[in-house]
């Protein structure tokens, strides 16, 4: 439901989306004789119920449970309870498993940057109300899309045992790995994909200036690791501020606290909000970027510093295209290697971890604590769009008064683009049918 | 190779009755060598995922919760064309998603199987547990009965 009236020096914006069971942000716009009077991300969220779901659970199955969360990012919360087990239990794993874990994350990566861009930035920039027109509008562009999204899907597989929920992973490393042949036939597809994901790249570049010129400055938050490299799996929590926090310590970089006009909690490190994301990613760790993703940046002039939220969705190309090459480079050194089965042997024994993965929309911690037996008594969880939830409504309270000029329509759909370009995460959790009988 | 039909169960275990597609699905999972043509799948919650699991099929059957007007637990067998979909997305997220705007985008791709049947389950209570309400675990059979005639 969209609601505007419009006089001269009058706006008012309600978009608000409320449904049964699913969570939608609402927008909340109010100005009165060209004075802002009100204007609000409103984020209604169910409560973090899987966090007493858990407890009580042994910790092997940890995983299979956080995993339905949500099926977009399955496989990063998947990835992070594990790690968080494993932290908990001090449990090594191999390098070869570390690896094929990334492999895996990868698989997410670009599943989920190249539907975002495709599904929801793309119609944006087309005009087109949802990604269902432009089919019809931009077939060839929709095709190479699905195309991608279905090898990333595919990689999914290969890697998780299936393509959401995966189901390979536990603690200690695999239950289940692929074969040499398997990953070589994974490393030819990949090199294929490379040139679908330039013509998506200039898709995209050749309808750019349709992203808004705005910019606030910004703390970014993400991962880094001491061993040079665009992380999204190991390091500490570093922030373009020049600030660095163990994992270990995430709550404190969370901050998490209560707001009156949203359920959903919100976080702030060292300013009045944060941001995290592919731009957060990138503005931290650009230099380590492999050649093509290094490309992408340069033709959309994408640079570090760069504090326009919009640019987001070109900062989630860029990560495309890097995860697709540095996997090809880590199927190699897999490949020289050569694969082992490695045998699991993990004992359950009392203690409390944490851990950070860079989900595709963000950073994402979990932390669990296990008594002597392994059955879970403590969880905590700290989503990435939770973390962005003020740093949007900062980004509203500056973009509202520089974009009021559009009117009603075009006040809406910025602030409906900016949204977006966080690629937020908000009704993940069901996805029923809701139909009425014509026959 | 792909084998010509797909049986979907689509929802979340972690919500109560949302999670029945699954449930059905594991069910028949384990009768699956009866039906060598079908391949099924838990598809949980992985929204335009399931574009790629009916791409090429000669038929896909999707089993999910269906809010549809009915009394809790009923059961009903129909086809995309004999409903129109009256849920809103926001497009704020790639995390809604609806099977009909999916199915109609899958059949404008070209790549849409020839025939698709929704098995439709109206839920009782949508909530956070894990395990479906005793309305609808006490039907199971009968929903899995109407995946078993639509396989025929």
């Amino acid at each position: 439901m969209s609601n505007t009236v419009q006089t001269s020096k009058d706006i008012k914006v309600n978009v608000n989306h409320i449904t049964r069971v699913e969570g939608h942000g609402n927008i909340v716009v109010d100005i009165t004789d060209g004075k802002v009077l009100n204007c609000q991300w409103q984020v209604p969220e169910a409560p973090r119920f899987f966090e007493a779901m858990i407890r009580g659970r042994h910790f092997d199955d940890i995983q299979s449970i956080v995993s339905r969360i949500c099926g977009i990012c399955s496989i990063s919360h998947s990835l992070v309870a594990i790690k968080a087990v494993e932290d908990a239990m001090d449990i090594e794993v191999t390098p070869q498993a570390d690896m094929l874990r990334l492999l895996l994350h990868y698989s997410e990566q670009l599943q989920s940057h190249v539907l975002h861009v495709g599904y929801l930035v793309a119609p944006d920039l087309f005009n087109a109300p949802s990604v269902v027109p432009l089919v019809a509008a931009a077939p060839d562009a929709v095709k190479t899309i699905i195309g991608a999204h279905r090898i990333a899907n595919q990689w999914s597989q290969l890697l998780g045992g299936r393509v959401t929920h995966p189901i390979t992973i536990v603690p200690g490393g695999f239950s289940a790995i692929p074969t040499e042949k398997q990953l070589r036939e994974l490393q030819d597809t990949l090199k294929a994909t490379v040139e679908p994901l330039v013509a998506i790249v200039e898709v995209v570049l050749s309808v750019a200036g349709g992203l808004p010129a705005f910019e606030r400055d910004t703390e970014y938050v993400s991962l880094q690791q001491n061993d040079p490299a665009y992380t999204f799996y190991h390091g500490d929590i570093v922030s373009t501020d020049g600030h660095t926090m163990p994992v270990s310590k995430w709550e404190s970089v969370a901050n998490e606290y209560v707001v009156e006009q949203s359920t959903a909690k919100w976080a702030k490190w060292n300013r009045d909000s944060y941001a995290v994301g592919s731009l957060a990613r990138f503005n931290n760790n650009a230099e380590h970027l492999s050649p093509l993703a290094k490309k992408v940046a340069g033709m959309f002039s994408l640079e570090k510093g760069c504090c326009n939220p919009f640019m987001n969705s070109v900062a989630q190309l860029v990560e495309a295209a890097h995860v697709v090459e540095d996997a090809i480079a880590i199927i190699d050194t897999l490949l020289t290697n050569g694969l082992k089965e490695e045998k699991l042997s993990v004992k359950p024994k009392a203690g409390k971890g944490s851990a950070a993965i860079e989900a595709p929309r963000g950073i994402l911690f979990h932390s669990y604590e296990f008594d002597k037996n392994g059955d879970c008594v403590w969880g905590n969880l700290c989503i990435p769009t939770n973390q962005n939830h003020a740093n949007i409504q900062l980004d509203f309270e500056k973009l509202v008064p520089e974009f009021m000029h559009l009117g009603e329509d075009g006040l809406r759909k910025t602030m409906e683009m900016l949204v977006r370009a966080y690629d937020p995460c908000i009704s993940c959790s069901t996805h029923m049918l809701n139909v009425e009988f014509v026959k | 190779m792909q084998k010509p039909v797909v049986v979907l169960g689509l929802g979340n275990p972690l919500m109560g009755d949302e999670g029945v597609g699954m449930r059905i699905v594991e069910i028949l999972q384990s009768e699956a060598q009866s039906y060598p043509n079908a391949e099924f799948i838990d598809a949980g919650t992985g929204g335009l995922s399931v574009l790629h699991m009916i791409s090429g099929r000669q038929k896909a059957i999707v089993i999910d919760c269906a809010l549809m007007g009915d009394e809790p637990g009923a059961v009903r067998t129909f086809g995309p064309d004999d409903v129109k979909t009256t849920k809103k997305l926001a497009h704020q997220s790639l995390h809604e998603a609806d099977i009909i705007k999916i199915i109609e985008m899958a059949k404008q791709l070209g790549e849409g199987p020839e025939e698709v049947l929704f098995i439709g389950i109206q839920p009782e209570s949508i909530t956070e547990r894990i395990g479906l309400s005793d309305t609808l675990e006490n039907k199971t059979n009968e929903y899995a009965d109407a995946v078993r005639k639509a396989l025929k």
